[in-house]
């Protein structure tokens, strides 16, 4: 809920750009976050690119060909008939030495999520303590792809969007394995 | 400096006479992220000096003779010049839109500057920085190369999905040749030139003389640039953390070679023998053995390096 009210709070109306277009500086995130579970056991929860159940701010995931590369999904945010963005799936391994996916975003208003061009990667390792070290790491541009972007639509309002995303999902997920839980 | 001029201005034996003089070429590194140049010796891994630049700079040329690295800052609209040997910024130019790709044409006289905004090219005179024409291309102009004899100048033409052939000596396009999906980098080697077309993952393989698309390579997602070495073609795969590798005369695959997180700019040492791999993500650059495939070496560089356009200078 809360990543929908800070999409919201930043947005106004656009115009539908190009979805090719963007801006001349690529953004990162990385937001790690331990979890005090076996990697495998966290894999099992977040390592189906069909299931995004996992973070509080997706109400529910449609997509088809499971696993597979190329394998695409809908996710809609915060209630039925909210929000959507369109993923497809481009890297996946689930070997013991490897538990990662990649995907990115073929479609989302920048109202919703102020990016375009945006890859992301979820990877789960083990930490030192038996638990699990889960990485979840992006790539994009600011929503607004030429020029003097508006303050809702710069560098700052996107990297603080993904962020907020990313802080909201795996805090959820730490806090599933907490102990006593 | 002395002894550069001297160098500089020998016969080529003499040159090569010299060159048994170990020669590590240095690697300039534009990153993005934390606004600065590494200046990389490739044989040590070590970053002799980091140059603040500003503006997040991305697009990078050095001067034939190796004594000026040309970056471009999109983010303030400015090149700029440093001096290679001292690690000085020696003077800034300002540009207008958005200035990204760059390319120098081979008597180092002029330089050329694509604005991704405004579909156009800027030709500047090297020595005084001042625009001397404005050349229209399609849309958001980003790689550029310039054939060995500075007649033409080639801009992978994003978001029109063509490369736009323009003469030097009256800066009018001249011709387009259509490329995959949006053609990012563009690289001229033996006659042709390579697109990598971000949009739809090959290389486009242009006939330069001939103006016309010859062949298509297929290459991992989104593509970024191409480099040559040992007959054959390095492709960077910005999203599969790859570098594709094809054969020059056959456009077959040969090769995936894993490097760090989304590779982007790429070049060839002097020697031709390692090809080297900017790695936006892992900041990181990743020295590959051009012969066997292998990854020698990965260097540390700044935040966010990108290195887009030809980045390797040859020390002497």
């Amino acid at each position: 809920m809360k990543i929908i009210g800070l999409a919201i709070a930043t947005a106004l109306a656009f115009v539908p750009m190009l979805a090719s277009a963007h801006g001349p500086t690529r953004q990162k995130v990385t937001i790690t976050q331990e979890v005090a579970a076996p990697p495998a056991e966290v894999w099992a929860v977040i390592g189906n690119f069909q299931d995004m159940s996992w973070h509080p701010a997706v109400h529910e995931t449609n997509g088809t060909n499971g696993n597979e590369i190329d394998a695409t999904r809908m996710l809609t945010l915060g209630e039925e008939g909210g929000p959507t963005i369109a993923e497809v799936l481009y890297k996946y391994s689930d070997t013991e030495k490897k538990r990662s996916y990649s995907y990115r975003i073929t479609a989302v208003k920048v109202e919703i999520l102020p990016v375009t061009n945006y890859s992301s990667h979820l990877t789960v390792k083990p930490s030192e303590d038996g638990g699990s070290l889960v990485e979840w790491k992006g790539a994009f541009y600011r929503g607004y792809p030429n020029n003097n972007p508006p303050d809702n639509l710069n560098d700052a309002a996107a990297i603080a969007a993904v962020t907020g995303i990313y802080e909201a999902g795996l805090a959820a997920l730490a806090e599933k394995f907490a102990t006593g839980n | 400096m002395a002894l550069r001029f001297w160098i500089g201005a020998a016969a080529g034996s003499l040159a090569a006479a010299l060159s048994f003089w170990a020669v590590a070429d240095e690697a300039f590194i534009t990153n993005q992220s934390s606004d600065d140049v590494s200046i990389i010796d490739l044989d040590t891994g070590e970053t002799r000096a980091t140059v603040k630049v500003g503006g997040k700079p991305a697009g990078i040329a050095l001067s034939p003779n190796g004594a000026y690295a040309y970056v471009v800052s999109p983010e303030n609209k400015t090149v700029s010049v440093i001096d290679t040997v001292n690690g000085t910024i020696e003077r800034r130019i300002t540009l207008e839109g958005g200035p990204l790709g760059i390319a120098v044409n081979p008597n180092g006289e002029r330089l050329y500057v694509a604005d991704w905004y405004e579909a156009r090219i800027f030709a500047i005179d090297a020595k005084t920085g001042e625009i001397v024409a404005r050349i229209p291309v399609g849309e958001s102009p980003s790689g550029l190369a310039i054939t060995p004899d500075g007649a033409l100048l080639l801009s992978a033409d994003r978001d029109s999905n063509q490369v736009s052939l323009t003469d030097t000596a009256t800066n009018k396009p001249i011709a387009t040749v259509k490329t995959g999906a949006r053609p990012f980098g563009i690289t001229i080697h033996e006659g042709r030139a390579y697109t990598a077309d971000v949009g739809s993952n090959t290389v486009t393989v242009i006939d330069i003389a001939a103006r016309k698309k010859i062949g298509t390579v297929s290459t991992g997602e989104r593509p970024y640039a191409v480099a040559f070495a040992k007959g054959k073609g390095f492709v960077t795969d910005q999203y599969a953390n790859t570098v594709t590798v094809f054969d020059m005369d056959t456009l077959k695959i040969i090769g995936k070679i894993d490097v760090g997180e989304y590779p982007e700019g790429i070049d060839i040492s002097v020697d031709g023998a390692r090809v080297i791999v900017a790695n936006w993500f892992s900041n990181t650059i990743s020295v590959i053995n051009a012969e066997t495939l292998d990854v020698i070496d990965e260097y540390d560089t700044g935040d966010g390096p990108r290195a887009f356009g030809l980045f390797i200078r040859e020390t002497k």
